[in-house]
């Protein structure tokens, strides 16, 4: 019994954390029908980014997940209004292709800039655990954890109570209405790709608090987002976090009862499970998928 | 009027595919161009091993150095310079085998090995194929040498020795000596080898092996394989990993609270600078084997003793050289001695004169069965002591005293 709650809260904890990751991906899918294959980059530019300000200042990073947002907000919007907005119309192929080579260029940069070493985030706390029962839970990841639930409720918030980000859900569900409406989908475009790169590089910090990360580690965020947008499903905010979630104990539990080398078989034998069952995602509406189909 | 325009490009298109092919398959042969012998090598540039990667590419930039500042290679009364041409395999063995066979298309028959054991099985079937002969650098895994290929020669320990020189070393050296191990293992082929030997090695030793667990190769979360084991209190955890779980691993057992009573040890990790720097203090007390320690015997006159070889290595590039470095430097003088001893470039004589080969080095005993590994050499086991990799087995090259239990290092 103590396994399992020990593999069920780790996998709470991690799931958490995987989440944090995905939630700007499918945001961005989600409102622009765009698949963002560059996303696992800026994961990477937010871990690098708390890391240089920890290196140099010793801020640390979870202070340092709020710097590389800020960053990876402006860093974001600037490429969607500059380079993906070109292209934001045109067939989902090209933007594929775009975000790809955008996903090419940043990750070879990050090794000439800062090699293929692998590095972490050293804390005093993060791999300290608190004891319950017989069960440790570990600090960095539930701090991790504690602040993708967070950053969860407050971008669902902001969506749903703000003009702002009811104009951005507006223009995601239809850009035409939306521009009769008055608002500047360019602009709201930008806005949610510097919303989504800000979640993206304050879960890079995370990544780095909690684990290791070097350049080559952006397609295995990227593959992770994917992944969990589908599961969780497209246009419910709390979608990725359940996919992330799910993802989470569904790798835990795997690694617990079956060979480790099927962990990876089994969650992806799970989203084949749930898309069999539910198409759409965990949480996800049927509009959306309808029109990626459509597309 | 029909634009002639397209019709022009299209027959010009044709006629550069026809000049692309006609220089194709080997027609020229730039393993030797006028007064410089090159080398090609499919290299982890980018992808998951890319650190590995380019640790080997500098040990193989450091052996063209050194080679062409002690006046080249002495081939038929000349001196010829030394040149590598890499190509960037990705991490991918497709690739590496892909790449391997485009150097062969522009005539380079004498290859070094890329970074692995999965990328150097994919590049040997094409080197055996091609007539080509390669010198592996890290592809470590026995079972590539039973395939019955003649022109892959591994200058280091095979895959068996890793975990089994660790176990010996434990049980040579260990107060008080543990009575039960663990093995953890990613699944990719070498570190199955690995494991698998060190488990033999610990039961011939009348060690208790607790039931091993594998994740899959570059995992960052091994947390359920920990799990898994700490209920069975193992004295000493072994991980048969490469750098990223051989991180994780000591990560996450300090999250869960699996230590063990006697030490962890892994394989390839910790010798790796990241490996400390990543972990710092957690690092400490861990013990590895090393395919090259600064402490080995042996000598040769290009790159004079181990201790020469660090040293001139921290001059060229501001750092120790570590066992990834060194093994690839000893592949690229392997090849080197050989096109020396052959008086030639032809791939046949170099393959013969690299099965004859019997030379001392500061990377030990080069030496090879009629297998293509290096049997002769032995791997030292060291130990991370203050964040400084320590050797302290076998005793003729020890620089210091094994810290048990290591968990207290």
């Amino acid at each position: 019994m103590t396994s399992f709650l020990q593999a069920t809260s780790y996998g709470l904890l991690q799931g958490g954390l995987l989440a944090m990751i995905a939630i700007g991906f499918s945001l961005v899918w989600g409102v622009m029908n765009v698949i963002n294959l560059s996303h696992g980059a800026y994961v990477l530019l937010g871990a690098y980014i708390a890391w240089e300000l920890h290196a140099a200042w010793g801020l640390d990073p979870l202070l340092g997940a709020v710097a590389a947002g800020l960053v990876m907000f402006g860093a974001g919007y600037a490429v969607q209004r500059s380079l993906i907005n070109q292209v934001v119309n045109a067939p989902i192929f090209l933007t594929l292709l775009l975000t790809f080579g955008l996903q090419l260029v940043l990750v070879q940069g990050m090794a000439v800039v800062f090699s293929a070493d692998y590095r972490s985030i050293a804390t005093w706390y993060a791999s300290e655990s608190l004891p319950i029962g017989d069960v440790r839970v570990p600090s960095g990841r539930l701090l991790a954890f504690g602040v993708a639930i967070l950053a969860t409720v407050v971008l669902v918030t902001f969506m749903r109570r703000t003009r702002t980000g009811l104009a951005i859900l507006a223009t995601g569900m239809d850009r035409n209405a939306a521009r009769l409406m008055g608002i500047n989908a360019r602009h709201a475009y930008a806005l949610t790709a510097g919303i989504a790169a800000a979640l993206a590089g304050a879960a890079g910090a995370l990544v780095g608090l909690v684990g290791t990360f070097s350049p080559p580690d952006a397609a295995r965020f990227t593959l992770l987002s994917f992944v969990i947008s589908v599961l969780g499903g497209l246009g419910n905010m709390y979608g990725a976090l359940l996919g992330g979630l799910v993802l989470g104990v569904v790798q835990a539990w795997a690694g617990q009862y079956l060979p480790g080398t099927w962990v990876n078989a089994v969650a992806f034998a799970v989203l084949v499970a749930v898309l069999i069952v539910r198409p759409s995602g965990l949480a996800g509406r049927a509009f959306y998928e309808a029109r990626v189909e459509a597309t | 009027m029909r634009s002639r325009a397209p019709r022009i490009l299209v027959a010009g298109a044709v006629l550069a595919l026809v000049l692309a092919g006609c220089g194709s398959k080997g027609t020229q042969n730039p393993t030797s161009t006028g007064d410089t012998v090159n080398l090609g090598a499919s290299m982890s540039l980018s992808g998951s091993l890319e650190k590995e990667g380019k640790l080997t590419q500098q040990g193989y930039d450091y052996c063209v150095s050194t080679v062409n500042a002690k006046g080249g290679i002495p081939v038929g009364g000349r001196s010829l310079r030394l040149h590598i041409d890499y190509q960037d395999d990705q991490s991918q063995p497709d690739t590496a085998g892909q790449l391997v066979d485009q150097f062969n298309d522009k005539g380079y028959k004498l290859i070094l090995g890329p970074y692995g054991s999965a990328t150097t099985g994919a590049a040997m079937a094409v080197v055996e194929r091609n007539g080509q002969v390669m010198v592996d650098s890290s592809g470590a895994d026995d079972t590539l040498f039973n395939r019955g290929y003649r022109r892959t020669f591994a200058v280091l320990s095979p895959a068996s020795v890793y975990a089994a020189s660790i176990v010996d070393a434990v049980n040579e050296l260990a107060t008080p000596k543990p009575r039960s191990i663990v093995f953890l293992s990613a699944d990719d082929g070498f570190s199955k080898t690995v494991a698998a030997a060190g488990e033999a090695r610990a039961k011939s030793l009348g060690l208790t092996v607790l039931p091993g667990q594998q994740f899959p190769a570059g995992a960052t979360d091994v947390s359920s394989a920990l799990t898994r084991i700490k209920s069975g209190k193992p004295e000493v955890i072994v991980g048969s990993v490469h750098l990223a779980e051989g991180i994780a691993i000591i990560k996450q057992a300090a999250e869960l609270a699996v230590t063990p009573t006697g030490g962890f040890a892994e394989t390839v990790a910790p010798p790796t600078p990241d490996f400390v720097t990543t972990l710092g203090t957690k690092a400490n007390g861990v013990l590895s084997s090393s395919q090259w320690v600064p402490e080995v015997k042996g000598s040769d006159a290009l790159f004079g003793t181990a201790t020469d070889y660090r040293n001139g290595f921290r001059t060229q590039f501001g750092q120790d050289p570590e066992y990834h470095n060194a093994e690839a430097t000893a592949a690229c003088l392997a090849m080197v001695l050989a096109v020396r001893n052959a008086g030639s470039t032809d791939p046949g004589k170099v393959r013969d004169a690299l099965a004859r080969l019997d030379e001392q080095s500061f990377f030990g005993a080069l030496k090879f069965n009629d297998r293509g590994e290096n049997v002769t050499k032995s791997m030292s086991v060291v130990q991370i002591q203050n964040g400084k990799l320590v050797t302290v087995w076998p005793a003729d090259q020890a620089a210091g005293r094994l810290i048990w239990p290591g968990t207290n290092g």
